[in-house]
């Protein structure tokens, strides 16, 4: 059976792909039990769409890459149920969406699709089946010392410590793990130690560690959490993380305690980017 | 000197009839009636952060078009980006029963008075772009980028 959903979409108003995100949010709700939270009144009415949020799995439908939804709910400590990019989905099923915000056959057809699949999925509020799509591909800064390059992601909903951990934040969920400045000190990895599924991890404290020929490092959690999954690849293939750091050698995805008050003693792109130039410099001179 | 473009920013409106009344004036107003004048700032993305939109907004005159009187398009956007060249409360022009109307939403629901009344908001958005002077705008151009630049 279905549940209902409290949907939060993103409503955009310049690409087709948010104009698509709102037609199904609304279609969704003509099963009076779903609930819609309109995401620029959100912030105004904040208590009354905490309610309804609070009521319901919450469904996040964000148009496009740039995912105004998922951030307002990252911003508002929401906890996602399921979640849908729809230029996502419309890659998956090969259908070209038009320039323009009208919505004709293409569009009607991939609403449909979507639409059924929300209405056909049984969706069950429990860590393990929170889908969260982080992107696989960042957009990077890159700094060169000599042959070594260090790449740190732009991504805004990229954080890190000074201890050279990453946080990518969606919603409640977090993905961690190191950055180009240790896999380049580490040199070949060869071993991963994952933590435990189920642990309770405090903000800074160890959540893994990742072994070379030439030392072991821990990883220091950038983030409260809980650890929901990890990266089983890099158990057996732990040379992924020399590959990349924050796309296939990610280490593990946390449910997060308190964001907000994490957020505090984390750094953005610009001021971590500056360190690892400053790092890089101290190590190879 | 680039060509003045005004920006339409919406609410995004999706409770009621005047919300989905205020999107489709606007691009109405977008896609048909002032095609190469205008261009859309998307209000979620605007208040998501979206530097571009902030800052087009800050540059070039900017018009809110909203569905009732919480004004949600005009506030945010005179709260980042300054005081708005004109704005449109759709709720006062077609009436509170119709704007507040939470049954209609979706437009195929819509009947001929509600593309008549998505006409005339088109039309007063029309009327109100018109009545920028230019000339206050003379010199400006978008760089595009997020720097803010109004060189």
């Amino acid at each position: 059976m279905v549940e209902n959903y409290a949907i939060l979409p993103c409503n955009g108003l310049d690409k087709c792909a948010g104009v698509i995100s709102r037609e199904i949010a609304i279609k969704l709700c003509e099963n009076p039990k779903n609930e819609i939270i309109c995401p620029v009144y959100y912030r105004v009415a904040e208590a009354k769409y905490n309610k309804i949020a609070g009521k319901h799995p919450l469904l996040v439908i964000d148009g496009c890459q740039t995912r105004c939804a998922s951030k307002l709910s990252a911003e508002k400590n929401l906890k996602i149920s399921r979640q849908v990019t729809i230029t996502e989905e419309a890659k998956k099923h090969k259908i070209e969406l038009g320039s323009n915000l009208r919505l004709l056959e293409n569009e009607n057809a991939l609403i449909e699709i979507i639409q059924n699949g929300l209405n056909n999925t049984e969706v069950k509020v429990t860590q393990s089946s929170v889908e969260t799509s982080f992107l696989v591909k960042f957009e990077y800064e890159t700094y060169q010392n000599g042959k070594f390059i260090f790449r740190v992601p732009k991504n805004q909903e990229v954080w890190f410590n000074e201890n050279d951990c990453w946080v990518y934040v969606i919603g409640n969920r977090a993905r961690i793990g190191v950055t180009d400045f240790v896999q380049q000190n580490l040199s070949d990895i060869l071993y991963f130690t994952p933590p435990e599924i189920g642990a309770e991890i405090d903000q800074f404290g160890e959540v893994g560690e990742i072994e070379s020929s030439k030392s072991v490092f821990e990883l220091i959690s950038p983030v409260s959490g809980k650890v929901i999954s990890i990266n089983e690849t890099i158990v057996q293939q732990p040379e992924l993380i020399n590959e990349n750091p924050y796309e296939s050698g990610w280490i593990a995805e946390l449910e997060l305690t308190d964001f907000e008050s994490d957020k505090e003693l984390l750094i953005g792109f610009d001021k971590y980017f500056e360190i690892v130039k400053n790092k890089v410099k101290d190590v190879n001179g | 000197m680039s060509e003045l473009k005004v920006g339409v920013v919406s609410c995004s409106g999706e409770e009621c009839l005047g919300g989905t009344i205020s999107r489709l004036a606007t691009r109405k107003v977008l896609e048909e009636l002032k095609l190469v004048e205008t261009v859309t700032l998307c209000l979620p993305l605007y208040l998501a952060g979206g530097k571009e939109e902030r800052n087009f907004a800050k540059v070039f005159p900017t018009i809110s078009v909203d569905g009732c009187d919480k004004l949600c398009a005009k506030r945010s956007t005179e709260k980042y980006s300054g005081k708005i060249s004109g704005f449109i409360d759709v709720s006062k022009i077609i009436g509170n029963e119709n704007a507040l109307n939470k049954k209609i939403v979706r437009n195929k629901d819509l009947n001929k008075e509600h593309l008549q009344m998505i006409d005339e908001i088109a039309t007063e958005i029309v009327r109100m772009i018109g009545s920028i002077n230019p000339d206050s705008y003379s010199g400006k151009s978008f760089c595009g980028c997020s720097c803010g630049s109004d060189q």
